[in-house]
């Protein structure tokens, strides 16, 4: 009887486990390390804040991780690395709804600006809102917003064909 | 006299070399589009569009033997009249069981990447699959879809046309059709037509395309309907997923079951809106029999949810409002658009009809 209890609640925590699957970001493609990122792993990284402004016209902070941050964890070729073949190079990301950006990856880097495009996870100290969440890209200084890609699942590093 | 005996020579090695397969290659087949459609395409490495391929792929679509009961083809749900869907809420294939969501119109399928309202398949050779052998659709299992095509005399030159041999395999059936439904571009509806500069649009489906094409900002009086933020590009559709306010607790849960991911309950792929006149009723269970309830959708009852696009969120006409408010004479422009969208070329084009007609 108590076997069949505690199955009974294994079971119904199981099944919520699944259906509560909650997202994590994967970093693929030409890397040294591939990593699947939870949202756990993201916070125990070093954060910046930046100042940028959104499609609302108002410009608001932002907090998150480099992305310069996550490529170099992942073994990607940053900084001194970053010459010869390797400048055709490109990172997409992807989001949840289907939607990818590009970033060519002398864009992303400190020894080539001093521009930082970060993984936000939260606007003006809050959490980014409901649809938007939890991590959008955020590239301060860019006119239109279109690169602030929200509710990222994936990056993933290539060469350019041809 | 030397250089005929030579030719000669030649001409019998290379009849020996290709020994009882001698054969014409078959013909590739070079689909034709207007460039602002972009060069992205769907086509696997392994399935390259050929003339034969895509004849006996037509053959195919329409080919009753494919079904359990020899009484259904992929024609029947997908009627090219009605931009290939049937003009029903759920179809029924060889029982009287409903399918679980709307036909879905096909057009330009060349570039998607993901297939089905909740994008779950990634070719059109697996898409395929589903209705092939789904119980209550065609509901016959690949391998004697294959014995009855082999049993009948028609297909035996066609698939050695398409193929090289005429083994006549479940493989063969579905790269075939494939190849005929990536022939099925739409582009000469009278929108196509005004993009290429050859074409004035008429002054209610003129100020419909400005309010589709922009977004509403009550605050400077921009007066907006924003639906090319999801639907826009020349081809109509964007291989997006969201969630379009329908519901605030789906019966169908969309793309969450494949995902288990709370943020996509709810969520469906964009569909085109190309031909949209033709292909009601709407939405993935058809809960829309017209246009002017889908435009009254998207103005009164969009439903908030956790999943809901952020994109329809607080989007309106109005300071606040949580729909988009349009007036009945802009909700009549955009349905004037929506109709210069029909491409009654692509609904008459004799090569996507049915050949046994
Ligand atoms: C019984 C009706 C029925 C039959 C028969 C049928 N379909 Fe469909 N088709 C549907 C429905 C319903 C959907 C949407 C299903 C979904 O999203 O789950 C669909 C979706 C599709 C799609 C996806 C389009 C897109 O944009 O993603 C393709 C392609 C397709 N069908 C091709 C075929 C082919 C090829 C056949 C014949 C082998 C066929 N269908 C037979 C009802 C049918
Ligand atoms: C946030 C993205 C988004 C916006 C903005 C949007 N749509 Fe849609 N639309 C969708 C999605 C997703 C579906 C499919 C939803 C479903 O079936 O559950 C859809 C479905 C439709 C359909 C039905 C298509 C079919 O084949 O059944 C029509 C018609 C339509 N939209 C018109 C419009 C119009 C007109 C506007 C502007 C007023 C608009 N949409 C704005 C995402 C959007």
């Amino acid at each position: 009887m108590k076997y069949t209890l505690l199955l009974f609640w294994a079971t119904i925590l199981l099944h919520s486990s699944i259906s509560a699957q909650s997202a994590t970001i994967s970093v693929t493609g030409e890397v040294a390390h591939p990593l699947q990122l939870s949202a756990a792993d993201i916070a125990a990284m070093k954060k910046v804040t930046v100042q940028a402004t959104d499609r609302d016209g108002k410009a608001h902070s932002y907090t998150g991780v480099p992305v310069a941050d996550i490529l170099q964890r992942a073994g990607v070729t940053m900084g001194a690395q970053l010459r010869g073949e390797n400048m055709s190079k490109y990172l997409l990301i992807k989001s949840g709804d289907g939607y990818e950006v590009l970033f060519s990856l002398p864009e992303l880097d400190a020894a080539f600006t001093d521009r930082v495009v970060i993984l936000a996870s939260q606007v003006d100290g809050q959490p980014l809102p409901e649809g938007k969440g939890p991590f959008r890209i955020v590239v301060p200084g860019e006119k239109k917003p279109a690169r602030w890609i929200w509710e990222v699942t994936a990056m993933t590093i290539r060469f350019a064909k041809e | 006299m030397n250089k005929r005996w030579l030719l000669l020579w030649f001409g019998m090695a290379a009849l020996l070399f290709t020994g009882s397969r001698w054969l014409p290659m078959p013909e590739p087949y070079v689909p034709v589009y207007p460039a602002n459609f972009g060069n992205r395409l769907n086509i696997p490495a392994d399935n390259p569009l050929t003339k034969e391929g895509v004849l006996l792929g037509r053959m195919l679509f329409y080919e009753p033997l494919l079904s359990a009961n020899n009484k259904i083809s992929c024609g029947s749900c997908h009627q090219q009249q009605r931009a290939f869907t049937d003009g029903k809420k759920f179809s029924t294939g060889i029982d009287s069981i409903p399918t679980e969501r709307n036909s879905m119109s096909l057009a330009n399928l060349l570039w998607v990447r993901h297939f089905f309202w909740d994008g779950r398949v990634e070719s059109l050779e697996q898409q395929a699959l589903t209705p092939l052998t789904a119980l209550h659709e065609m509901g016959q299992p690949l391998d004697i879809s294959a014995s009855k095509l082999r049993r009948s005399q028609r297909y035996t030159a066609l698939f050695n046309a398409a193929f090289g041999n005429s083994n006549i395999t479940g493989d063969q059936i579905v790269h075939a059709l494939a190849q005929f439904e990536r022939t099925l571009i739409s582009a000469n509806a009278p929108y196509d037509r005004y993009l290429a500069g050859q074409y004035q649009l008429p002054p209610a489906g003129e100020r419909g395309m400005q309010l589709f094409m922009t977004a509403p900002d009550p605050g400077k009086k921009i007066r907006g309907a924003n639906c090319a933020h999801c639907h826009g590009s020349p081809k109509l559709y964007m291989e997006l997923f969201h969630n379009n306010g329908l519901d605030s607790l789906p019966l169908d849960p969309g793309r969450e079951k494949l995902t288990g991911l709370a943020a996509d309950r709810g969520r469906f792929r964009i569909p085109t809106l190309r031909n949209i006149a033709l292909t009601a009723p709407y939405m993935h269970d058809g809960r829309f029999s017209t246009l002017e309830e889908v435009l009254d959708h998207y103005s009164e009852h969009i439903i908030q949810s956790p999943s809901l696009s952020p994109v329809l969120r607080n989007t309106s006409n109005d300071m606040n409002g949580t729909s988009l408010k349009l007036s009945r004479s802009e909700q009549k422009d955009i349905i004037a658009f929506l109709q210069l969208l029909t491409d009654s070329t692509f609904i008459n084009n004799p090569q996507f009809s049915n050949p046994f007609n």
